[in-house]
């Protein structure tokens, strides 16, 4: 972990209101993990406050970039993706407990939602990379066809790859929960990794259960610190406690969580 | 150019600080979460999160809100309890070269005798804050809005324990003096001043406080007028060192508090935003009273006053 001053090197729109920003920050390229996450201040103002979580997408660790997917869902988001290229984002990270990687045989599931790509193309892309790589079945659901963010980063690093929307623009009309039934059907899934809307992990992980296929999911949570300190980012654990998304997580074993209690806490 | 570098220390009773930057308790964990990013020894001294006799869960998320310039929180004194913190969290502090505070958080008067006591014999702190000024928890600002009250516990906590006593007092009383006065004639040794400010943020969209507690308390930037204005009338009224908390954010901040009458400032929301702010203000201060020939922290303190 390291707090750095990182030159944005560039700052695209992928999708409405989604931009996908590449960072020099080879110290945390270097140290990234699957699933890991960074930290970034709103440029030069204590308002808005507090630093914005984003999943590392990718980490170039030949280059040393770092590529995040950001969405903008307030005014501190809106000033992070006006950032002019060039400019530099002082960033924390990388942070927090990534994906464990598939150890045995047997396929990969990933199921993502919107924008919830981001970590699932860090691990599919780390897969790659191993000697013999595991089978990975993507599974992207959105709202539409233009909510399908960085869906060539993901379906490109899948060796099977199946899209559902809502509205029926892309893929098949309906939801991802519907193509991860069939998928799971087929059976041959040794392990499944989510992330997305929190009804849809919810759900995912319900289904995975019920197969016996190991899960685990990557969450956010509105952050203080991000490295563990302030308990601020907590999620209801399955004993009964809480776990820190920042640094127990972001991506948990979805058998170690209260759905029901996480759910409840959003309403 | 002064020929010796300013003397920025300080002395709490027993406790000795190099200079007078603190952590404020509850953003800084038990430390060790920041040990990767910064030297601990270059400050003052520590203050870990609040302790409580019993484990506390906490309070159900979410648990804390962004506001202007500012937070609002309400972790609700999560902690794994007095025994664990003693034999899991405070060894790790050990090997670190600077003084470690515990703040204490308990239910009555006997549950902080008990805290105390507890903290006393263990021999790895060496200074106790009181915290009667949680806003998180039921009762938990009771002791510091009544000064009676705070007097009782102020001075049975003062029997029970030789280490120096900092009660850290809320900004949610009429009349903030007169809590200051009851803990320092009971017996403490410095104050700090203040804690968080009671607040809520409401979600439009679902029409709920956005707080999983409802309530929270409000740091940051947002609240520094109001703690500055605290430390200040509290300045007028007592004679033991104040530590300054409430939205220092940068070295500028830290020598408003002490202009105003603090004797040691605490960071704390400004970690989140700046991981190394304390460790910048400590050299920031170190410069200024440098740059302008001042010999040591006291010749600073209370400046501003007429």
């Amino acid at each position: 972990m390291v707090s750095v001053e990182c030159e944005l090197l560039s700052n695209e729109e992928d999708a409405p209101g989604h931009y996908v920003m590449a960072l020099a920050a080879p110290e945390i390229a270097a140290e990234a993990q699957p699933g890991q996450f960074v930290h970034l201040r709103t440029p030069r103002t204590f308002d808005p406050l507090l630093r914005r979580p984003f999943s590392i997408m990718l980490a170039d660790k030949v280059h040393g970039h770092l590529r995040l997917l950001a969405q903008v869902v307030g005014r501190g988001t809106e000033i992070l993706v006006n950032t002019p290229v060039g400019a530099k984002l002082e960033v924390l990270g990388p942070l927090g407990t990534g994906f464990p990687l598939p150890t045995g045989d047997g396929d990969v599931l990933m199921v993502a939602g919107g924008v919830g790509v981001a970590p699932l193309i860090s691990l599919a892309d780390a897969l790659r990379g191993f000697e013999h790589p595991a089978y990975i079945r993507g599974l992207f659901g959105a709202a539409d066809e233009d909510m399908l963010v960085c869906w060539i980063e993901f379906a490109g690093r899948c060796d099977e790859f199946y899209v559902t929307t809502e509205d029926g623009s892309a893929g098949e009309r309906g939801l991802i929960t519907e193509a991860l039934a069939q998928q799971l059907d087929r059976g041959q899934a040794a392990v499944a990794y989510t992330c997305g809307p929190v009804a849809m992990m919810a759900a995912v992980a319900q289904m995975c259960g019920d197969a016996d296929v190991p899960c685990y999911c990557s969450l956010e949570q509105r952050m203080g610190c991000g490295i563990g300190a302030c308990l601020g980012c907590v999620i209801a654990a399955a004993d009964g406690g809480y776990l820190r998304v920042c640094k127990d997580g972001p991506v948990f074993a979805t058998d170690r969580l209260d759905w029901e209690a996480i759910l409840s806490d959003q309403q | 150019m002064t020929s010796s570098s300013p003397d920025l220390s300080l002395q709490i009773g027993s406790l000795q600080m190099k200079n007078p930057v603190m952590t404020a308790s509850g953003t800084f964990g038990y430390g060790v979460e920041y040990a990767e990013l910064f030297d601990m020894s270059k400050l003052g001294a520590v203050v870990i999160k609040a302790a409580t006799m019993k484990p506390r869960v906490g309070n159900p998320p979410p648990r804390i809100a962004e506001t202007p310039a500012g937070m609002l929180n309400a972790i609700g004194l999560q902690n794994p309890g007095a025994d664990a913190v003693i034999s899991e969290k405070l060894p790790q502090l050990a090997e670190y070269d600077v003084p470690v505070i515990v703040n204490l958080s308990g239910e009555s008067v006997d549950e902080y005798v008990q805290l105390a006591e507890k903290f006393s014999a263990c021999g790895q702190v060496d200074a106790l804050e009181l915290n009667i000024s949680c806003p998180n928890v039921e009762h938990g600002m009771d002791f510091g809005t009544r000064p009676e009250l705070t007097a009782e516990l102020v001075g049975k906590v003062r029997a029970a324990s030789d280490l120096p006593l900092i009660t850290k007092l809320s900004p949610n009383v009429t009349d903030i003096t007169e809590i200051a006065v009851a803990a320092v004639d009971a017996g403490s040794d410095a104050l700090s001043v203040i804690n968080t400010l009671l607040g809520i943020s409401i979600d439009v969209e679902r029409r709920r406080p956005l707080l999983g507690n409802v309530t929270g308390g409000l740091s940051g930037p947002a609240i520094k007028p109001v703690a500055l204005r605290c430390v200040w009338q509290v300045y007028e009224q007592v004679d033991v060192p104040i530590i300054g908390v409430g939205g220092i954010m940068n070295t500028r901040d830290a020598l408003e508090f002490i202009m105003a009458g603090a004797s040691a400032v605490a960071v704390g929301t400004a970690t989140f935003v700046n991981p190394t702010a304390s460790v910048e203000i400590v050299a920031g201060l170190q410069q200024y009273f440098a740059e302008h020939d001042l010999p040591d922290l006291g010749a600073l303190v209370g400046a501003a006053h007429p």
